[in-house]
């Protein structure tokens, strides 16, 4: 009765929509760096744990009021008991793993194991509770239930929360984690040194009344001070045997010191692309909307050169080399193969909502046909562009989903007929297009603020801000209207084609978006 | 100018589209083949005749085979320390002679311009070009695609102006062409060739004159009308 009681509670809860929603919530917001709301929480935190040492250190000599007192020992506190049962609460899911047991009991044709079960949700909070983390973040509660001033001191455990907040410091752990056994040799090392050079100084100067080192705790006080190369000198050897001790110390303090040094620089030096990367995957899951391009080929530098003007770009490329030179250039570029699901996995890019367009522009058809395969497996939406190195892979291309195909030798070939054909006519459109001499066509999108003031084309008077209007796109039939009659209606989507000097383009936009121009 | 030949130096991709592109407007076309180049000869051989040359050869054989006063040059060498060679040794015999030449990157269009090179097609900046406003203004790269390439209705062309005294020493930004012509004026070329953009402020101080030509867009009967009502077309 009570077992099924149990899973029944276990679905109910698991299945409702709210619980998951409340507790996604609380995961990002403790758990989740890239929820957008977390850096506030963490912020919060980090303020709280400030004030709370600020109030320990203001304490040991000055009077501090009762409800700063208050506000320490308890909201502090009671803000940090909540986080921590959330933390526990959020960490696995207890209903999930009742679920399951109970799912593999009833396959298996044998009754709810309650105590299995039980035992199995224990475990998972247990390993929570008892991870260094977690045991700091109880020790930071500690003073919520203890008035006595000696345990205070476990308030400075809540700076250790810290770790938990703020990013560098989780790196730098990460670092020395990396190196832990070397770490752990050095360790073992020093301790060695430290044990002899402790026993035999105190052995040593232990008799000698004129010697400041008395007991055993004084010997491995000054052997610390000594190995680490601080050398206070408050407690120094009076006999020849202690001093030929300190030599010994003191040249093993050396090896330790330089030891530790080039450790800590290795670590970071083996780690330090890897940082940039991670930095760099976590700048690129933030931004709105970006240019994905594949392979950084030479047209790729100048594609990437152009549409960084206006937008993002980002640049995969497999080979290092590449990388290196895009980044050289100015460019966010990674080093993924664009033509692995894998690496949009790692990259947490979000094809749907982030990327524009993907232009596929190596110098290799596979590797272009490749990449564009790999993407419309995973999303059959996305614009993609791509240069045609040989006309033979066309298809292969569009095969591969290929929305727009780039021809060079194609391009060419239409840009030598239409420089024979109007040579004047050409380089006025060319100039049009490169924008030369301040002069630059322009789409502008009529909207509802446009058509607040404009319904027909004749209103919009362009001539007066000596702008050419070549012609409209509307959007309703899709068609392109040149040269549009006076009586046309203008309607929302539509795209007016103006030619004419920047300025009295941007002028001639100002003006009709400014209300009440009729 | 209307040429009559079209000798195409390179034997590869860009050379057949070229090829395919200019063929109607040609009378002759010769595409030119590298002696080192020994790949296989393509399908598109047949359409054209195919002679061999050499960086070294004497380009001053070539008056006798062809009027050079009436051709245009392709240089379309893939390496291009060989095609500036070729546009400065071709410039070097003939002044006059109206090259096109084919640039990888900005580096090698300034040292073909400087070889002599009448126009320069630099390739990864076109091909950037044209990816970029496919992009940026997918509209405007429609439009104007389909004008230049005549993949619609509308047409764009040269004008020249010879009954000037048909607009009374007006200056062409104040004449409303599009209600009273039909047609877009999108720039003016002088006769000293500097050209201006209609609604320039320079151009305020050009009155129409014989001589000018006007850049114009518009539907082929109205072009034609125009035409004939203000001079005649120079293409």
């Amino acid at each position: 009765m009570l077992k099924r009681l149990i899973i029944n509670i276990a679905y109910s809860i698991n299945t409702s929509a709210k619980y998951a929603r409340i507790k996604t919530f609380f995961y990002n917001l403790l758990e989740n760096s890239n929820y957008k709301y977390k850096k506030y929480f963490d912020l919060f935190m980090i303020t709280l744990i400030f004030a709370s040492v600020i109030i320990l250190v203001r304490e040991v000599k000055s009077e501090v009021s009762l409800e700063l007192l208050f506000f320490n020992n308890y909201i502090v506190s009671f803000i940090f008991f909540i986080e921590y049962m959330l933390r526990l609460w959020v960490i696995s899911s207890v209903t999930k793993i009742i679920i399951e047991q109970s799912e593999h009991d009833a396959m298996l044709g044998e009754n709810f194991q309650l105590l299995k079960t039980l035992k199995e949700v224990s475990i998972v909070k247990f390993k929570y509770i008892l991870s260094m983390k977690a045991i700091i973040d109880l020790l930071a509660i500690i003073p919520f239930f203890h008035e006595l001033r000696l345990l205070r001191i476990f308030i400075l455990f809540r700076v250790f929360k810290l770790f938990r907040y703020t990013k560098s410091i989780q790196t730098f752990t990460s670092v020395i984690a990396a190196k832990k056994f070397e770490f752990l040799t050095l360790l073992i090392f020093a301790s060695i040194i430290i044990f002899v050079s402790s026993v035999l100084i105190y052995v040593m100067e232990g008799n000698n009344p004129d010697s400041p080192i008395d007991t055993l705790f004084e010997a491995v006080y000054w052997s610390i001070v000594t190995i680490s190369t601080v050398g206070y000198g408050d407690i120094t050897p009076t006999t020849e045997a202690g001093r030929f001790v300190a030599m010994f110390v003191i040249v093993a303090g050396i090896a330790v010191f330089s030891f530790t040094t080039s450790l800590i620089v290795t670590a970071f030096t083996e780690k330090l692309d890897e940082i940039k990367d991670i930095k760099m995957i976590d700048d690129v899951s933030k931004l709105k909307e970006f240019y994905l391009i594949c392979g950084y080929s030479s047209v790729a530098k100048e594609v990437a050169k152009k549409l960084s003007k206006n937008s993002k770009v980002i640049i995969l490329d497999e080979q290092k080399n590449m990388v290196e030179e895009a980044s050289k250039d100015g460019f966010i570029a990674l080093n993924y193969d664009p033509g692995s699901i894998d690496s949009y996995k790692k990259l947490r890019i979000k094809i749907d909502t982030q990327v524009k367009t993907i232009l596929c522009l190596s110098h290799s058809d596979v590797k272009n046909v490749y990449t564009a395969l790999t993407v419309r497996s995973f999303n059959k939406d996305i614009f993609i562009l791509s240069v045609l190195i040989n006309e033979t892979s066309r298809n292969k291309l569009k095969f591969a989903g290929v929305n727009e195909l780039i021809y060079e030798k194609e391009l060419v070939g239409m840009i030598a007929k239409e420089f024979i054909g109007k040579p004047v006519a050409f380089e006025a459109i060319h100039a049009l297009r490169s924008n030369l001499n301040g002069i630059d066509i322009q789409e502008i999108v009529i909207n509802e603020r446009v058509l607040s003031s404009f319904t027909t084309v004749g209103e919009i008077k362009n001539r007066k801000y000596r702008v050419i209007l070549l012609g409209i796109y509307k959007k309703t039939d899709s068609g392109f209207l040149f040269n549009p009659q006076d009586s046309i209606l203008l309607e929302k989507g539509d795209l007016l084609l103006v030619i004419g000097n920047v300025q009295f383009i941007s002028d001639f936009n100002k003006y009709l978006h400014k209300k009440g121009n009729r | 100018m209307k040429y009559k030949n079209a000798l195409i130096f390179g034997y590869n991709e860009y050379a057949f589209e070229i090829a395919k592109n200019i063929s109607s407007r040609y009378e002759n076309i010769r595409i030119f083949k590298l002696n080192e180049n020994t790949s296989i000869l393509n399908k598109e051989d047949t359409q054209y005749e195919v002679s061999s040359f050499d960086l070294t050869d004497d380009w001053d054989d070539l008056y006798d085979q062809v009027d050079i006063n009436e051709s245009v040059v392709f240089c379309t060498l893939e390496d291009m320390a060989e095609n500036i060679f070729l546009t400065i040794s071709l410039r070097d015999c003939f002044n006059d002679l109206s090259i096109i030449a084919l640039a990888k990157d900005k580096e090698s269009a300034s040292k073909l311009t400087l070889a002599g090179a009448s126009r320069v097609v630099p390739l990864t900046q076109t091909t950037a070009n044209v990816i970029v406003e496919m992009l940026e203004k997918p509209t405007v790269t429609e439009v104007l695609h389909n004008i230049l390439y005549e993949q619609s209705a509308l047409q764009i062309a040269q004008i020249k102006v010879e009954n000037h005294h048909l607009f009374e020493e007006k200056y062409p930004a104040e004449i409303d062409w599009s209600s009273e012509h039909g047609i877009i004026v999108i720039s003016v070329v002088h006769e000293d060739n500097s050209r201006e953009f209609i609604y320039s402020s320079k151009t305020k101080h050009h009155p129409i004159k014989n001589g000018d030509v006007f850049i114009v867009v518009g539907y082929e009967k109205d072009i034609i009308d125009f035409e004939k009502l203000i001079g005649s077309r120079c293409e």
